[in-house]
């Protein structure tokens, strides 16, 4: 049934850009329902259940290109949004370099689960809140959020291609911060994706580590002075540094205005021999994946940096014909960083000084990968050992540079549903209290 | 406008609960240009209804992407089985809140947009400028964004409305090159509430600013990195803003100070300098519409001014209908929903430090060591209050006067500590509203403040 209407919205659509006189055209009609529960310091507060729809189309006329999205399958107001964008690629400026993949047939694609299990997800919820009660006493949950979404989409471009998409998944998200009296911790949040409700969501992603970790972070200590030391980073704080270096050194933007201090490094060293950065939308160990770009191209997995040498920037196809770099194989956000051989004991057994970030509150990191900003949720290491959680601590470096200051990369790795990440330490950061 | 299928649903409400239901449309406009090449050209208007109910403690929500009869008989089933499921599954038994005013406010702002050719044409412009007036900036980009929310509302026990909130911006963001070759960049937001037309009429009005902004980037070419340590400082009034929004609003929405934050603990408690007060304005400060005036909120609430702190002293949570009832105290207006498919959540509205009697030359000339921190480029806030601002312009003050300009620095500290440290505020009072802001849901909301002088922690280099 929805097969049938989303084959006939985006055919139709298709139509009437090419009627409209559009060369090249793409759109997606998209239908989704999500059921979520909500938690509210602590206690259950919400039920939602959301019916969405999604149409989005894009026109090239001339070499001009206008996009517009709406959510409404209504005759009438799918005539408006096809109108509005050949309008907006009329009013446009020709550029010859956009464009889409070559016809790549008609594709089916099916992920996760597509039915949701709402007794099941209820259940799992409150497993959950009366786990971090009993085993996590000085939590407090903010907020938390269990959902279940699926959607079926189908996309269809002027080169014939046509990916029929249907996908499902539960999202487990949950923010929280540890107290005793009226001394609290920083806040901190977690979350998984999963495709099943087989195990607890306490043994899922890193919520166990994160919630005892919280809980050592409500007394503080300060850092004294200022000093050149090791910061060791938390997965998801790596993955939080890897995503500003993928956007200030290997973006659309920087490669376009030609400010990215990597557009001639293709293929050169620029981190340590020892890492490897790769996006994996195909990888099994992810749940939230990709099927294709927007531009029409199956996903397939690619190396950003293998073995420490830059193997791809985040092209997309117009940056590629645009700037002549090749285009990123995704779009999906699925890092996984390949991991060391010392576990994270071992690592912090090596660290003189220094400091284990678990999230970094700081400026945009300048253009040239200069960061500077607050170490929260994180704890001070001194000769091996960590001595204690830091309170008011700066830390400021440079993102290039810390690339090519590795100091270890552990064994173990966090495996969100997204992501798959190791900790990773990294030498010749400045370190300051207050 | 959307047409009103709201109305006509208030006999199916059920009795003995609380029942909002909502029509909106959100629409937005965007226009991208990097370096001379238009990378983005887009639109969208997403439109719906939701219903929501409240029983027993808990609620039920849903939504569809459909403004019509049927969907709104359909969301209203849906969101009363949520709320009876959840009401089997937890057993809360909390009472009602009580009742507010009814009545229905009608503050409707047109929120029709030109044709897309009208930002493309106006983003060019500006960009050719810079282009041909500023040939060695290293990288220019110029975007325009238009956003707009209209709502119609009805509530089983409050205020029924018809609202919309249009805003529109243009930002340009500069990158030079310090003498060494680091690439410094800046940015600025131009705009404010209103369709693109009521905001914008010729892009010259625009450059005497683009040209302050290039001048302030040559100045950053020389610019030195600040020392590291506590110093007396000055912020503007848009880091006073994102002070009030980040570091002190959000620890005072009442559903976060249930989560622990650090305001849990201090009401009718000295937080900040006997000079400081701080308020949420719902619409109007100094006889004066603020940046994003909010008539009545998604609970159907008229919306009322919400003092946060007052002469250093703070005296009130942000509240929905649910925790003002436990907090004892009167529900302002700040239950907010971003789109039609979203809950209300307790959202800022227009949060701003209350202006001094100090005048800036004053404040700068009583600083023999310390610094003038002027724009922001990102800021964030912990619900401890410890905050941290990225700043990407200032100035150096020695013996009372402005120095040299700084490099890019991160600033922190702890709201309720540096809030006692403050002893001059200017007598002006600086408004921003170009952001989102992020809490499950993204909200447009204003923030505001004079010029403080203040002791904060500089991140140096």
């Amino acid at each position: 049934m929805n097969t049938e209407k989303l084959y006939n919205i985006t055919e139709n659509v298709l139509s009437q850009l090419r009627d409209g006189g559009a060369e090249i055209a793409y759109c997606t009609a998209r239908m989704s329902e999500t059921v979520e529960f909500n938690v509210d310091g602590g206690e259950f507060s919400l039920l939602r259940t959301l019916f969405d729809n999604g149409l989005s189309m894009t026109a090239i006329k001339g070499g001009k290109k206008g996009s517009v999205g709406s959510n409404s399958f209504e005759e009438a107001s799918v005539r408006a949004t096809v109108e509005s964008c050949l309008a907006a690629a009329d009013s446009s400026e020709a550029d010859e370099h956009w464009g889409i993949a070559d016809d790549q047939g008609e594709k089916c694609f099916e992920n996760g689960a597509l039915t949701p299990d709402m007794n099941g997800l209820f259940d799992r919820t409150k497993e959950l809140l009366q786990t971090i009660g009993e085993k996590y006493p000085l939590i407090v949950i903010e907020q938390m959020i269990i959902s279940h979404t699926k959607s079926h989409s189908v996309y269809r471009n002027s080169n014939g291609t046509v990916f029929n998409s249907k996908g499902g998944n539960y999202s487990v998200s949950l923010m929280f911060s540890g107290h005793e009296g009226e001394v609290s911790s920083s806040f901190f949040s977690s979350g998984v994706v999963t495709d099943n409700l087989d195990k607890p969501f306490i043994e899922l992603g890193s919520i166990a580590q994160d919630l005892a970790d919280t809980e050592k972070q409500i007394k503080t200590i300060a850092c004294e002075g200022k000093y050149t030391g090791t910061m060791l980073l938390s997965p998801g704080c790596l993955c939080e540094f890897i995503d500003s270096i993928a956007e200030n050194f290997a973006s659309d933007t920087t490669l376009l205005d030609g400010t990215s201090i990597w557009k001639d490094k293709l293929g050169e060293q620029v981190a340590d021999p020892r890492i490897t950065i790769s996006f994996c939308p195909k990888s099994p160990l992810v749940c939230l994946g990709e099927n294709y770009t927007g531009e029409g191209f199956i996903s397939e997995d690619f190396d950003f940096i293998r073995d420490g040498k830059l193997e791809s920037f985040f092209a997309s196809y117009y940056i590629s014909r645009k700037t002549g770099v090749p285009r990123a194989k995704n779009n999906s956000g699925n890092m996984i960083i390949k991991a060391g051989e010392k576990s994270v004991a071992d690592i912090i057994k090596g660290i003189d000084r220094g400091i284990l970030v678990g999230r970094f509150s700081g400026g945009a990191p300048g253009i040239n990968g200069d960061f500077s900003g607050v170490a929260k949720n994180s704890f001070l290491i001194e000769n091996g050992e960590i001595i204690g959680a830091a309170s008011e601590t700066m830390i400021s470096g440079n993102l290039a540079a810390m690339l090519n200051s590795l100091v270890d990369i552990s064994s173990e790795t966090v495996a969100d549903g997204i992501s798959v990440l190791p900790y990773a330490a990294f030498d010749g950061i400045t370190i300051s209290g207050k | 406008m959307i047409k009103d299928i709201i109305t006509p649903n208030k006999s199916l409400f059920a009795a003995g609960v609380h029942t909002e239901l909502r029509a909106q449309i959100n629409k937005s406009r965007g226009v991208t240009i990097i370096s001379g090449n238009l990378t983005g050209n887009t639109s969208s208007e997403v439109s719906g209804i939701s219903a929501r109910v409240y029983k027993n403690g808990v609620y039920g929500f849903s939504s569809m992407a459909e403004c019509s009869e049927d969907a709104a008989k359909a969301v209203l089933k849906a969101a009363t089985d949520n709320a009876v499921f959840m009401d089997s599954r937890v057993n809360k038994g909390t009472k009602m809140f009580p009742a507010v005013n009814g009545g229905y406010i009608d503050r409707y702002t047109c929120t029709n947009t030109p044709e897309q050719k009208r930002y493309i044409e106006f983003a060019k412009e500006v960009d050719n400028y810079i282009a041909i007036k500023y040939p060695d900036l290293k990288g220019r980009r110029v975007a325009v964004r238009a956003d707009s929310m209209e709502k119609l509302l009805a509530t089983s026990d409050g205020k029924d409305g018809y609202t919309s909130i249009p805003r529109s911006y243009v930002y340009v963001i500069m990158t030079g090159e310090t003498n060494d070759g680091t690439p410094i960049e800046l940015f600025k937001p131009f705009g404010g509430f209103g369709t693109f037309d009521n905001v914008f009429t010729t892009p010259d009005k625009l450059y005497p600013e683009i040209d302050e902004m290039y001048q302030k980037i040559r100045a950053k070419q020389e610019g030195i990195y600040p020392e590291a340590g506590v110093k007396t400082c000055i912020l503007s009034g848009d880091l006073a803003g994102m002070l009030a929004h980040e570091a002190v609003g959000h620890t005072v929405e009442a559903d976060l100070v249930l989560g622990g934050s650090v305001a849990a603990h201090n009401l009718g408690k000295e937080v900040a300098s006997p000079i400081v007060s701080m308020v949420d304005f719902a619409h109007t400060f100094n006889g004066e519409s603020v940046p994003l005036p909010v008539y009545v909120d998604d609970e159907g609430v008229e919306a009322i001014d919400a003092p946060l702190i007052t002469n250093g002293i703070l005296t009130g949570y942000m509240n929905n209908r649910e925790t003002a009832e436990r907090f004892g105290m009167a529900p302002t207006g700040n239950a907010r929903a971003y789109s039609f498919s979203d809950e209300p959540l307790i959202r800022m509205r227009n949060t701003a430090i209350l202006p001094g009697t100090s005048k800036l030359e004053d404040m700068i000339a009583s600083i023999d060591d310390g610094y003038y921190f002027v724009d922001t480029n990102n800021g964030q806030a912990d619900t401890t209050g410890e905050f941290m601002f990225g700043i990407c312009m200032g100035y150096e003050i020695k013996n009372g006067k402005l120095g040299r300009a700084l490099l890019d620095t991160t600033i922190s500290g702890v709201a309720f500590e540096m809030l006692k440290t403050v002893d001059m505020l200017s007598d002006t009072m600086t408004w921003a509203s170009s952001g989102f802001c992020g809490k499950k849901q993204p909200m447009p909301v204003g923030l505001g403040g004079p010029a403080v002088k203040c002791k904060v922690t500089i991140g140096g280099r």
